[in-house]
């Protein structure tokens, strides 16, 4: 079921949204529209406040430390988790790509496991671990682990089946096999696969610290909820959305880096 | 550009009714990146009704983007196009063209395809699926009225784009290297059943084609163009009855001809030369 | 050895050896004695946990819920998203108007969105219908209209051969050219929203569903419980897929390869 979900449509999808100009115009425009909704008086405070209120919530947490606490807790489990999952999803995605047997032996149960979503095995791993540090970076880890493993599979299984053959009649070692010629060739399977890896950690971490957390981004905004203090609510979709695009945006850099060292 | 339905009435005054082109000093330039680059340069050509011209040159040499102009897909040139006196300003059902690649809907039945063509004419609908059928036989496409494109041979599929074309009775039919996209056999296969219908329906033909030894066996005429901007070369007559043996040692020597010709150096414009061939008894 | 892996009964067979080690490990974990036990639930008490949930019929009215939600959001978000996407490519004006807007809103992941909704329409069921339907809005949107702009000029050239009118070219060529990523749009969506609805139940803990009683299970420390639910969610999850693709290749079955 989730590998549909796998390929995700560019980021640049619309025509009008190509001009840079345009891009910027509507979220500016949408801004605005918002502010003067606001002041009109026409939502209760309950319901919306205004941009100028959430900008200043944001200042407020940011000088008291708060926000960089919050920030920095939610990093550090994406790091870690991320980390952790990606690296388990290379191995694995590579040992099934080259191993007739493994995949045999592994596959079936790793596509049983992918059928159901990662959120799923919240409440399992909560009775595990309960809902400290190590449940969170687990959480995260095993988001991050499929993307990454089926595109490295997709990767190291895209590489040319005469390329081995050379190899083998050169008798490269199996280091060399690795570095000089697997790495190269996948690299732009599996750096869209760890983009695609981030971003759902970040969006799975988040709903991990809305279920169960005493800190972090996602703790914040369940906390600003019950207060009912919106305004911390939306100050969170705003540090939550802009931390999700940086994410995005500096993987897509990254890939695109790496693409056009490869062209040439 | 909204497409007419059907034809206006041809003036009485115009001697050909049925298909004459005359194209009069037709010029054609793209403007890419600010910089105005002509395609095609003082064209002129008149077609017979009833005729087969053949096109050839090289690659670049404007064939393709002439079709368009006749077939009225494309609109921006200076000079005359005129089917049987009308200026010809857009696309219309007195003009067919047959693509290099069939272009058939994916998603329709080979019957749904050639049908879609009536669908905008005024022949009424209890009419349709006969004509539909009729032109299904006239091609040897019996039996594969259900089939989808996928399920069609290149050879077949192309079969089918004329019967599309003709169903409508166009009194000009363009053919843009119909067989290109085909393998050699099936190439001489349907060079073979192009003639024939030709001769089953006399409509105007032209065909732009790289294959000299094509235009040679079909055309009545083939004009030899020239790249660069497109200019016409020449014209040759193939003076030789139809159904035309392949063998025939005419057709032979006009193909060494051209072909010296279109692999010689490029030649001044209005320089044009018509050398008839008559077959030596 | 690659030759005894391409027997079919062979590789069943050893694709039942990782997970039958699993299970071992597993039975062993949870009989071991120890305080980590508690937490493994023993396979059996798993088979009586599924008897039960049978039996009570919870098992069958959760399975209903999630699918009725997931179906539900979308049907709302996918109808939406075609008919906003298609519109969009085919006026421009339109896509000016709302393509920004809609990338900008696309940044902000979705998980984001849910305190602001369960703040503004409740924490009941129609705020986990409504971010179902936000889910599947976007794959719908997004592939329907990469689905019309992608028509080939070609085919658009021979509509205006035969004289199509705006109506025509629209049902005979742009709709049935475009239906591929259509449906596309439509697998990805019904597995974003799958996923929303399974997320939201166990969020929000609310309305029923496969979700909810792991939630449930997991403040009651049921782990046989929530096991039968996770094989539940993935065997409904993969039928539901499978039906979709079945349904997908009988729409395109005009198309000379399986897509």
């Amino acid at each position: 079921m989730a590998s549909a979900a796998l390929r995700v449509p560019p980021a640049d999808a619309f025509r009008s949204s190509r001009s840079a100009l345009s891009s910027i115009l509507a979220p500016v425009a949408l801004l605005a529209l918002w502010q003067l909704a606001c002041l009109s008086g026409l939502f209760p405070p309950q319901v919306l406040v205004p941009p100028s209120e959430v900008a200043h919530t944001l200042l407020e947490l940011a000088r008291s430390g708060e926000l960089e606490r919050h920030i920095g807790e939610s990093m550090f489990r994406l790091a870690a988790g991320f980390t952790i999952g990606a690296l388990a999803g290379l191995a694995f995605g590579a040992t099934i790509a080259l191993s007739r047997l493994a995949e045999a032996a592994l596959s079936p149960f790793f596509l049983a496991l992918w059928q159901v979503p990662v959120i799923a095995f919240v409440p399992m791993l909560v009775i595990f671990l309960g809902i400290d540090e190590p449940f969170k970076i687990a959480i995260v880890a095993l988001a991050a682990f499929f993307p990454v493993a089926l595109a490295t599979f997709d990767g190291v299984r895209g590489v040319p089946k005469t390329w081995f053959d050379v190899a083998r009649v050169y008798r490269t070692r199996l280091p060399d096999l690795i570095w000089r010629i697997l790495v190269p060739a996948t690299i732009p399977s599996v750096l869209t696969g760890l983009r695609v890896a981030l971003t759902r950690a970040w969006v799975v971490l988040i709903a991990a610290e809305l279920l169960a957390a005493d800190s972090g981004i996602g703790q914040m905004m369940e906390m600003g909820r019950q207060l009912f203090r919106i305004d911390v609510v939306l100050a969170g979709v705003v540090v939550s959305g802009l931390i999700g695009f940086a994410l995005d945006w500096g993987a897509r850099a990254i890939e695109r880096r790496a693409m056009r060292w490869r062209m040439a | 550009m909204i497409a007419e339905a059907r034809p206006r009435p041809v003036p009485e005054s115009t001697a050909a009714a049925k298909g004459a082109l005359s194209i009069s000093d037709l010029d054609k330039s793209f403007t890419i990146g600010g910089v105005s680059r002509p395609v095609l340069e003082a064209i002129d050509l008149h077609v017979e009704p009833g005729e087969f011209v053949s096109i050839v040159g090289a690659s670049g040499c404007g064939k393709s983007t002439l079709l368009r102009l006749i077939v009225g897909l494309d609109d921006e040139y200076s000079g005359e196009i005129r089917l049987d006196g009308e200026r010809v300003a857009t696309t219309s059902l007195d003009r067919g063209i047959v693509f290099q690649d069939h272009r058939l809907f994916p998603w329709m039945t080979l019957e749904q395809n050639i049908e879609l063509a009536l669908l905008n004419t005024d022949t009424p609908q209890a009419r349709r699926a006969q004509i539909v059928a009729d032109h299904i036989a006239l091609v040897n496409l019996k039996g594969f009225e259900q089939a989808y494109p996928h399920q069609l041979s290149g050879g077949m599929a192309q079969r089918a784009a004329i019967a599309r074309a003709l169903v409508t009775e166009p009194k000009l039919l363009l053919l843009d290297e119909p067989l290109g996209a085909l393998d050699a056999l099936t190439r001489v296969h349907v060079q073979n059943e192009l003639q024939r219908i030709w001769m089953t329906q006399r409509s105007t033909m032209i065909m732009v084609t790289h294959d000299v030894e094509e235009a040679l066996y079909l055309g009545d005429r083939v004009v030899v163009m020239a790249p660069s901007p497109g200019r016409i070369r020449r014209i040759v007559d193939v003076d030789l009855p139809h159904p035309r043996d392949r063998g025939a040692p005419l057709l032979h020597k006009l193909k060494d001809e051209i072909l010296a010709e279109l692999t010689a150096s490029p030649v001044e414009p209005g320089n044009l030369v018509r050398l008839p061939g008559r077959e030596e008894r | 050895m690659t030759a005894a892996l391409s027997r079919r009964g062979a590789r069943i067979a050893i694709g039942l050896v990782v997970p039958a080690l699993f299970l071992s490990w597993w039975q062993w974990q949870a009989t071991a004695g120890d305080a980590r036990s508690l937490a493994f639930a023993p396979l059996h008490s798993i088979g009586s946990a599924f008897v039960e949930l049978v039996e009570s019929g919870s098992l069958f009215s959760d399975m209903v819920s999630t699918l009725s939600r997931s179906l539900t959001g979308l049907a709302i978000g996918g109808t939406l998203g075609i008919a906003i996407g298609v519109a969009m490519a085919v006026w421009r004006p339109l896509d000016r108007m709302l393509g920004p807007l809609l990338h900008a809103i696309r940044q902000v992941p979705l998980i984001g969105w849910l305190p602001l909704i369960g703040l503004w329409f409740g924490t009941g069921q129609g705020s986990e219908l409504i971010v179902v339907s936000i889910s599947a809005f976007f794959p719908t949107l997004l592939n329907s209209y990469a689905g019309v702009t992608n028509v080939e000029p070609r085919y658009l050239d021979v509509g205006r051969i035969y004289g199509f009118t705006p109506l025509q070219r629209f049902r005979l060529i742009l709709l049935p050219a475009a239906m591929p990523l259509i449906l596309t749009g439509l697998t990805q969506g019904l597995a974003f929203a799958w996923i929303a609805s399974i997320a939201t139940e166990i969020l929000l803990g609310v309305g029923g569903g496969l979700g909810v009683t792991m939630q449930v299970a997991q403040t009651q420390q049921r782990l046989d419980v929530i096991l039968v639910a996770i094989i539940a969610t993935a065997i409904l999850g993969f039928v539901i897929n499978q039906l979709f693709l079945r349904l997908r290749r009988h729409l395109l079955r005009w198309q000379a390869a399986p897509l």
